[in-house]
């Protein structure tokens, strides 16, 4: 028996009874339609957070000194690091392209008439900009002079400029920082925002004139700096660490005290959070493709008991175990499919219902998905499908035939 | 198969078959040993009363169920040695079952349900030969209606036409005018005559004497055993 007169008499006997039909395929229409919508959403999240991520420069990494906890920590001395540790990373590791200090003030205050403001500052090198990928887009970046000899020049993020009112125009013009008068020599290119926060609220000023202006950050430096290479990361971080332990007079037995993170362990960081909510959500699917399963297997059983003698009829015209098999096992599997198919229409509607929220990220639902939610629900109706199958064939056909 | 091993028109021969059935603590004993030859072309009438063991006879016959014990050979073939598979390739080709119920599937027309052997055969041109057969039983006009817009008559012919779609050696009938009025009935064994005067190997089970004057051969069963043949 070929597979159509099967899918036929199945649709047949779905469309002959629509309300149990409709109510069985429930099951996995819902799990269906949360897998769609959660895995949308999820590698929605994943886009856009790995899309900032790269954004936020390119084979970077972060070196700043931190004293671990615990009593492994008590066992070091002073944890610091100045300029003395950024020019011999710069000089003593090759796998990195270019090094600049980083001076971080997350709140100075800003002036600018009568305006105020509280943004981060930044105290960089000009080699910043290529670093975190975010070159000047209008005016200049630093020039090795203004760095050298710590001049009160500072280049703006896009939302400073448009908090204070201001526009493009602001190149030239004068602000304080903490009460020192600067220059605003570049306006940054637009990055957006992420997660709520402007990636744009920032000032960068010469690390040279932030040590000037806050000493007790000299000797708390941190650095960012750029591999050669996406391939050359890993080494790049070794390089660092071997360098600054030799430096910072380590015991084999004590711990850094300095944190190195580079792009690659944010972005992996944040793959395993993903990873997790993925397999969550695998378990929640799961279990509602078991109610599900259950469901169709149910209405199967009671399918297969009040046609048994249409099974016995069906053997007696010549149907082998197989094809009576493959009938039950059609039904069940057309059955699931169907609630598969629902179940993708309203995982895109429902992604699209999320994606109408103002605060969420773009969601797109991936091809993948789609194929994994017929595949879930086609296994579902075969495996589920398969006991009442295997009882509707191993039937004697004239016990069939003379069921009441 | 060879032809020497079987007389050579010998279509059916039964030996000592017997069929017992579990009913609670006891066993029923339906068949008490039947010996039974037909040969090819035979129109043979099975009579008894309600619970003589002639329609368990006749779905041994059927390969419906199986003798407790006895050996059925059909066209030479010990069936007992025949596998599921090979049982059902039988049972869809060589034999053609006329039911008392009919046994039409509801939810399709007479013309599909005319095609469901063929569909298990795996035949080419299933709608052509259906055609055919409900033609040849007088159904031409109806193919495309469900069992539930026929008349009993015209249900019988398009199970009929189901049992004969496949040009079967035997065509085997269950009390088929039961269900229905003695005009019809009259007129569905009228119909058997007809296939019978073609060549159609015929053996029907009834309990109705008039039933059985039409055919050519009347074996009569009582309690499991056969009384007469004649």
């Amino acid at each position: 028996m070929t597979i159509l007169p099967n899918v036929q008499n199945a649709v047949d006997q779905l469309r002959s009874h629509k309300m149990r039909s409709v109510l069985t395929i429930l099951g996995v229409v819902i799990a269906v339609t949360s897998t769609i919508t959660v895995v949308s959403v999820v590698q929605g999240f994943a886009t856009y957070v790995s899309k900032f991520l790269k954004g936020l420069g390119t084979n970077a990494m972060w070196v700043w000194p931190e004293r671990p906890p615990g009593e492994a920590g008590k066992t070091l001395g002073r944890v610091e690091l100045d300029l003395h540790d950024v020019a011999a990373v710069e000089s003593g590791c090759s796998a990195l392209r270019v090094v600049s200090p980083l001076v971080v003030r997350p709140s100075a205050t800003l002036r600018f008439g009568r305006d105020e403001l509280t943004v981060p500052v930044e105290g960089v090198s000009a080699e910043y900009h290529a670093i975190r990928n975010f070159p000047v887009e209008v005016g200049r970046p630093f020039a090795a002079v203004d760095v050298e000899q710590g001049h009160y020049v500072c280049v703006l993020g896009r939302e400073v400029l448009r908090k204070l009112n201001l526009d493009e125009g602001m190149v030239g013009g004068t602000l304080l920082v903490d009460g020192r008068r600067f220059r605003v020599i570049g306006v940054l290119e637009e990055k957006g925002s992420f997660l709520g926060n402007s990636l744009d609220n920032l000032v960068l000023i010469p690390y040279a004139t932030a040590l000037k202006m806050y000493p007790a950050s000299r000797r708390h430096l941190a650095m960012a700096a750029q591999a050669t290479s996406e391939k050359e990361v890993r080494e790049a971080r070794a390089q660092i660490v071997n360098l600054l332990r030799r430096r910072h007079g380590l015991n084999p037995y004590q711990p850094n005290d300095f944190q190195v993170q580079t792009q690659d362990e944010i972005l992996e960081a944040f793959h395993t959070m993903s990873l997790v909510a993925t397999v969550v959500l695998a378990g929640i699917v799961g279990i509602s493709l078991v109610v599900g399963g259950v469901g169709i297997m149910n209405v199967m059983l009671v399918s297969v008991t009040e046609r048994t003698r249409e099974i016995g009829l069906r053997m007696a015209v010549g149907a082998r175990r197989r094809d009576i098999l493959v009938q039950f096992l059609t039904e069940a599997t057309v059955l699931s499919l169907v609630g598969g198919g629902l179940g993708i229409g309203f995982g895109y509607g429902l992604s699209w219902l999320v994606s109408l929220h103002p605060k969420m990220v773009d969601i797109t639902v991936p091809g993948w998905v789609v194929i994994l939610g017929f595949g879930i629900s086609a296994a579902t109706g075969v495996i589920f499908g398969l006991i009442p199958a295997i009882k509707a064939a191993l039937l004697n056909p004239i016990d069939a035939l003379r069921h009441e | 198969m060879n032809a020497q091993a079987k007389a050579p028109d010998v279509l059916i021969r039964l030996e000592g078959i017997v069929k017992e059935y579990p009913m609670g603590a006891e066993t029923v004993r339906a068949l008490r040993g039947v010996n039974l030859a037909v040969r090819t072309n035979e129109f043979v009438a099975v009579m008894g009363s309600s619970g003589s063991g002639k329609s368990t006879l006749l779905n041994i016959l059927g390969l419906l169920d199986v003798p407790t014990a006895g050996q059925y050979w059909l066209e030479g073939r010990d069936v007992a040695r025949l596998s599921h598979a090979e049982l059902a390739r039988i049972r869809g080709c060589q034999i053609g079952f006329v039911f008392q119920t009919f046994e039409l599937l509801p939810r399709q027309t007479a013309l599909q349900n005319v095609q469901l052997p063929l569909v298990y055969s795996g035949t080419r041109g299933r709608r052509e030969k259906a055609k055919e057969a409900l033609c040849r039983v007088g159904l031409a006009d109806r193919m495309d209606h469900r069992p539930n817009q026929l008349s009993g008559g015209q249900r019988q012919r398009a199970a009929i036409a189901r049992a004969l779609v496949q040009q079967p050696s035997l065509l085997l009938a269950d009390e088929p005018t039961g269900n229905l009025d003695t005009q019809t009935g009259n007129e569905i064994m009228a119909l058997f005559v007809d296939l019978h005067r073609q060549g159609q190997t015929i053996l029907i089970v009834t309990h109705e004497p008039h039933v059985a004057r039409r055919c050519g051969r009347v074996v009569c069963i009582r309690d499991g055993q056969i009384e007469s043949d004649t």
